[in-house]
């Protein structure tokens, strides 16, 4: 058993099993990280970087993904230091530009302040957050998908691009990729973050950086959604 | 060569080799690295070889193949001792002229020695060689006293004397302390302080532990390492020996590009040569100390240099980083305690054992001590590769060494770092070569590269090449770094093109930032390097491509105009027949449109008064 640790992030203290990551303790605690390529009960790859936060050691910051980050004793987080909310919307308004057509991507934006990019916008399938990559692998032990290529190239692929026999056509993953969730009406029909896939873009206009009940939190472990499910009349 | 057995059998063997070279009455070193083979260096030897036979001289000349003597465009070099002259660019069909004027008769053949294009003075002595005068090389110099494939050579020159000493009357501890007191940091690019490296690998838990050295080197225009590596092998082995025996290990691994042949050819041969004699193996001269080396073959992909990428790629999976908060020196390779260091930080440990850490603490400045290789290469009348103590300043390189601009040009700026260090410009040459001192300029010591830079030179166009590198290189994972760099080339782009806005400048700053900021590993984080220093240092330029649409040094072709001076034009109209875009309007005066014009430059080339220029 791994021994209890104690950690701070932005301020509270939260108890978790020592090298848990801290993303993870933090989200039990409902304390929201915005987070995209995260998921329960997967291995964290550290990929999208929307979750990154400040390690306050020593007077000494260092950024880092709190997915990828483990717990240890003592360990001071800083989820939404000025430092950290200015990166991690210059990182949102790069994959909302890359792929605009999705309502998680856009409520991820609303929840982190962004209403607009300045970058020319794309319309890309795929964010790479390899979600599915990994459900498929550590869910299903089925490794029928891989990510291919490097860099500008890198694109996730059936191997051989034929579906394996390995494959259970379990549908996982679309039901875990952001960009089926909810996708868009019409494919980049306005361009723009234009909230009209129903996502809470027009929410942040006034209060950004707030709790938006974000199309990924659905179903993952945000305590917000669960708390949701419990107070809800049967 | 029997197998050693003892520690005392080292020096006996020594001794019987160095009596066996001293009995070599004349002696010619050829250099053969990749730059020498490049040049004809195998050619030149067979020539050799033949002529030799030919002339019954075979048994008398002792030719010694080298690895690379540094001085790259003057390959390959010949050195004939003990008339001690060398040679430069020399061709097989000059070799019977050396053979019977050099071998024979003892006379130089001055047509074949180096011109130093500064004074137009003849050099023949190797010593004299401008190039090597403001040099310290400590550890390339070697390469010219050893054959790479020849053990024989490396013992004789004191070598595995290091490991001997280490193994027979040093603690690890002891080995570490020493280190330390020596000041080694690595050279593979962060500068992190050796000792305290192994230090805590050593005290990380896990039985097993594991040394490696990283030969990836991806930069392009960088080849110290594959200098070092293929010139002088046993130097790295012998350095990992000593590092393993510090922290603990009985593995070790070469992990080699696979764009290196030569080097990992000569590094296999090395090994084989070391177990042959015992210096690998169980046991090693007779005490407690075992270990074996084994050669890995790089992906061929720049990222695999990172350090956890490279041990992901060594345990067969894909060559990608993971996130360092737990660092490698506590679970690195296959998840054990591991020691990764650059192939000049390994290749420096055998000297600091054998002459002290004194004396390489007394080289260099407060925070970098010793020497460091770079590969000088770009607008300088010398290139090649370079030792200098650290702290020579980036003037004595360039102009003392490098011989300064190529035909009456100006130097601009200097790229240190390799592709994710920075650029500095003409006004900061007195800068020393100093990891933070290059740090706190914008730039970077990084491995070793060094590319200089003159009046011809776009600085918008330069950080747009490296950054184009870098993103190709980039893995994909993250998002900063694969979506980050490929957003600020786009940027770069319309500047260069003519679209830039000064909103996007600013844009770009922001954006250069936060990929340093939130990137997985080192590439991306350093990633946006070459165009925060070119901003720094150059930022009119940027200014002129945006406000004014016009490139200062006439690179950017989208932004070059094409202008006919009435006075020289000759009214022939030649220019007219020759623009295949219709853009040279005949009225009064010739006269290019604008919009119409392509900027392919075909209108200058067909003037035959010059009176079309680019501006
Ligand atoms: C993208 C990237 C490429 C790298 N390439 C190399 C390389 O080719 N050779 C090298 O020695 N270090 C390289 N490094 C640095 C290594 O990660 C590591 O820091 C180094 O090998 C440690 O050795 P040292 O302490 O002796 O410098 C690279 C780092 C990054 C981020
Ligand atoms: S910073 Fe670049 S190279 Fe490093 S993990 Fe991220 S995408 Fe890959
Ligand atoms: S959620 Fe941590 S990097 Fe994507």
């Amino acid at each position: 058993m791994a021994r209890t640790v104690t950690i701070t992030v932005d301020g509270a203290t939260i108890q978790t099993a020592e090298g848990s990551s801290v993303l993870d303790a933090a989200l039990e605690a409902g304390i929201c990280i915005p987070n995209l390529c995260h998921m329960p009960s997967v291995s964290p790859i550290g990929a999208c970087r929307v979750c990154i936060v400040e390690v306050v050691d020593d007077g000494r910051r260092k950024m880092t993904a709190s997915c990828t980050l483990g717990a240890r004793d003592g360990m001071v987080v800083e989820a939404h230091s000025e430092t950290v909310l200015r990166a991690r919307r210059h990182i949102v308004e790069l994959i909302v530009a890359e792929a605009p057509n999705s309502r998680a991507v856009q409520d991820l934006a609303a929840r982190v302040g962004v209403t607009r990019s300045r970058y020319p916008m794309r319309d890309k399938h795929c964010v790479l957050c390899g979600r599915c990559v990994r459900v498929c692998d550590e869910v299903w032990q089925s490794k029928s998908l891989g990510f291919v290529g490097r860099g500008g190239d890198r694109h996730v692929a059936l191997p051989f691009d034929k579906r394996p026999d390995l494959c259970k056509r379990c549908n996982s993953c679309v039901e875990v990729c952001p960009m089926t969730i909810t996708p868009c009406p019409g494919p980049m029909a306005v361009p723009g973050i234009c909230g009209l896939c129903e996502s809470q873009t027009s929410m942040v206009e006034n209060i950004p950086d707030t709790c938006v009940m974000c199309e990924l939190g659905r179903g993952f472990q945000c305590a917000r959604w669960q708390l949701r499910g419990l107070l809800a009349p049967a | 060569m029997s197998r050693l057995v003892e520690v005392s059998d080292l020096a006996s063997c020594r001794e019987g080799l160095t009596r066996e070279r001293s009995a070599w009455p004349i002696r010619v070193t050829l250099s053969g690295g990749t730059c020498g083979e490049a040049s004809g260096s195998t050619g030149v030897l067979k020539a050799l070889t033949t002529q030799l036979h030919k002339d019954g001289l075979a048994e008398k000349v002792h030719v010694r193949v080298t690895g690379c003597q540094g001085f790259c465009q003057e390959e390959p070099l010949l050195i004939v001792e003990p008339l001690d002259v060398l040679y430069c660019n020399v061709k097989s069909e000059d070799v019977s002229e050396i053979v019977r004027e050099s071998l024979v008769n003892g006379r130089v053949v001055e047509r074949l020695c180096f011109v130093d294009g500064a004074s137009g003075r003849t050099v023949q002595r190797p010593a004299d060689l401008p190039f090597f005068a403001k040099q310290d090389r400590e550890l390339i110099g070697h390469n010219q006293s050893i054959d790479p494939c020849d053990i024989g050579d490396y013992i004789a020159n004191g070598g595995y004397s290091a490991l001997a000493h280490v193994l027979t009357s040093m603690s690890p501890e002891a080995v570490i302390e020493e280190i330390r007191a020596s000041g080694l940091r690595g050279r593979g690019g962060g500068g992190y302080p050796t000792a305290r490296k192994w230090e805590q690998c050593r005290e990380a838990s896990g039985q097993e532990r594991y040394v490696i050295c990283n030969a990836d080197e991806g930069d392009p225009g960088a080849y110290m390492d594959r200098g070092l590596l293929e010139g002088n092998p046993h130097s790295i082995l012998e350095g990992m020996m000593i590092g393993a025996y510090a922290i603990g290990s009985n593995q070790g691994y070469v992990y080699v590009r696979n764009e290196y042949p030569l080097a990992v050819a000569h590094t296999r041969e090395a090994i084989e040569q070391a177990w042959d004699l015992g210096l690998l193996g169980e046991r090693i001269l007779g005490t407690d100390f075992s270990f074996d080396v084994k050669v890995a073959r790089g992906a061929g992909a720049f990222v695999c240099g990172e350090s956890t990428a490279l041990m992901a790629s060594l345990e067969g999976q894909v060559g990608e980083p993971r996130s360092k908060d737990i660092h490698t020196v506590e679970r690195g390779y296959l998840d054990r305690p591991t020691a990764l260091n650059n192939v000049e930080t390994w290749a420096n440990v055998p000297r600091i054992i054998s002459n002290g850490s004194a004396w390489f603490a007394g080289k260099g400045t407060d925070q970098s001590k010793g020497t460091k290789i770079f590969a000088l290469t770009g607008h300088v009348k010398n290139t090649g590769l370079v030792e200098v103590e650290m702290g020579t300043t980036l003037r004595e390189i360039i102009f003392d060494i490098g011989g300064g601009p190529q035909n009456g040009k100006q130097i601009k700026a200097v790229q240190t770092g390799g592709p994710s260090g920075g650029c500095l410009p003409a006004a900061l040459f007195a800068l020393p070569v100093d990891y933070e001192a290059l740090s706190a300029a914008g730039s970077m010591m990084g491995s070793g590269g060094m590319v200089v830079m003159d009046d011809s030179a776009c600085m918008v166009d330069v950080a747009r090449y490296f950054l184009k590198f870098l993103k190709d290189e980039s893995c994909g994972k993250c998002v900063p770094c694969r979506v980050g760099t490929d957003r600020m080339l786009e940027i770069l782009a319309d500047f260069a093109e003519g679209r830039g806005t000064m909103e996007q400048l600013d844009t770009l700053k922001d954006l250069a930032w936060a990929v340093g900021a939130g990137s997985l590993c080192a590439l991306g984080k350093t990633a946006p390097n070459p165009v925060l220093s070119t901003l720094r240092y150059f930022h009119d330029e940027y200014e002129a491509h945006i406000r004014d649409r016009r490139c200062p040094a006439g690179v950017c072709r989208a932004l070059a105009r094409y202008v006919i001076d009435p006075d020289l034009c000759a009214d022939c109209g030649q220019c007219v027949e020759a623009c295949p875009h219709g853009a040279i309007l005949e009225a009064d005066v010739y006269q290019i449109d604008q919009t119409l014009c392509e900027q392919c430059g075909l209108c200058a080339e067909t003037c035959v008064v010059g009176a079309i220029s680019r501006v």
